[in-house]
């Protein structure tokens, strides 16, 4: 059964909150960004290292600095334990499947070290499609 | 007791097409020479683990230098270097490790290389047959686009995180993590010369309709590349070896484009099978 959205964000929130190798160099994590997993959207809003909102219901005005969009089969090979090659992360699955990166992809830079960690907690929090 | 590794470093200066290159390399082991480039943005810690295999450097002189401009390895000294952009092509870059491997005296060496090390291997044996007694392409192909980026020196990010995290899924998740964050912590450190590496790896290197005119009987080609190997997946590099005649493709499993360095154990097991078939392949077109 897949869970819900909302419960799916008390999870996120937690695990990233907790995270230690975030933890370690979260002063400046901030930005804000969508994942479409096309039956659930959410934009996550992190403030200094922190989950500071996720809206579980964006309306279409809503902002983000940048996007990933995947189909919910993709979402779903994200999050196993161990992904199969191709889905064991952004790049790979922008490059060989069909993820698509969208926005301002300067402020995913900023803060891709912490967010490539932040994307893998997925393979333990799951995701809600 | 003080727990010294046999791996020792040196320096040799060289000229390559008049740039001035005080080079650094690592070596360890006795026997066939074996030359190993690191892949881009990198340095020569990559192969930490075969410069201290025992089974190997028993029978290999391994050498691992840093390419000029990374590691240890400064840039030129006879050139106002930061005034033009760098942009490595295949022309320099071969030069530059045909004329290391002359300085050291070396005999025919095996020559292997991973990512831009692994194109450039491509390109010796289309151009520098004789030079090498074979050679080993990991994490290679003939056309590698696609990674020739500005985001990678932008001004307005942290480009020492941005490529070191940028390549971080290159590897397996079933890498152990200690040496995938071991390998994060190289590429943080080569952040400046990583996208004028990439303009040999994604631009300058096209050998498409070129690979038929590789002769193996003169140079053996084995390559071999990691199931999670995103930029040359298993199958550009299998169709690579296919068009070479007599090419030798073999596909790692659960591993990614830097075997050597992100799992070296694992590595480890098809490097041997490689080095078997070169040695069958040598022995057997050797000389009477």
């Amino acid at each position: 059964m897949v869970m819900s959205v909302r419960d799916w964000a008390v999870r996120f929130s937690e695990a990233s909150d907790r995270d230690q190798t975030i933890g370690a160099m979260a002063k400046y994590f901030t930005c804000t960004y969508m994942w479409d997993m096309g039956t659930a959207k959410v934009i996550v809003e992190m403030v200094d290292g922190k989950v500071y909102r996720i809206n579980v219901d964006p309306a279409p005005m809503d902002a983000y600095d940048f996007a990933l969009r995947a189909s919910p089969q993709t979402w779903r090979e994200f999050a196993r334990p161990i992904p199969a090659p191709m889905f064991h992360g952004i790049w790979s699955a922008s490059f060989r499947r069909d993820l698509k990166i969208e926005g301002n992809t300067l402020a995913l830079m900023q803060n891709l070290r912490n967010f490539t960690v932040q994307f893998e907690l997925l393979r333990k929090v799951g995701v809600p499609v | 007791m003080a727990k010294h590794s046999p791996v020792v470093g040196r320096y040799v200066t060289i000229d390559v097409d008049g740039y001035e290159y005080k080079v650094f390399y690592l070596r360890n082991g006795t026997g066939v020479p074996l030359v190993c480039q690191h892949t881009a943005g990198c340095h020569n810690h990559q192969w930490r683990g075969l410069l201290e295999d025992l089974e190997i450097t028993a029978n290999y002189d391994v050498i691992a230098y840093d390419l000029a401009r990374h590691g240890k390895s400064d840039p030129p000294t006879n050139r106002e270097w930061w005034k033009e952009e760098y942009l490595l092509t295949a022309e320099h870059f071969m030069n530059f490790i045909t004329t290391f491997c002359d300085a050291l005296e070396l005999d025919r060496p095996i020559f292997m290389g991973s990512s831009f090390g692994g194109n450039v291997a491509l390109q010796l044996a289309l151009h520098h047959p004789d030079k090498f007694r074979a050679v080993i392409p990991v994490e290679a192909a003939e056309h590698a686009p696609g990674f020739f980026l500005d985001l990678w020196r932008h001004p307005h990010a942290n480009a020492a995180q941005v490529c070191a995290s940028g390549v971080w899924d290159l590897m397996a998740p079933q890498s152990p993590e200690m040496d995938r964050w071991q390998t994060w912590h190289y590429y943080t450190q080569g952040a400046e010369v990583f996208k004028g590496d990439l303009h040999f790896y994604s631009v300058d290197h096209d050998m498409r309709g070129q690979l038929g005119n590789i002769d193996t009987r003169r140079c053996p080609v084995i390559m071999m590349t990691g199931t999670y190997d995103y930029l040359t997946p298993p199958d550009a590099t299998e169709n690579t070896a296919r068009q070479i005649p007599g090419g030798i493709y073999i596909e790692m499993e659960d591993i990614g484009h830097f075997p050597m360095s992100e799992n070296y154990p694992l590595f480890a097991v098809y490097l041997k099978e490689a080095l078997h078939i070169i040695e069958n392949k040598t022995a057997s077109s050797a000389p009477a």
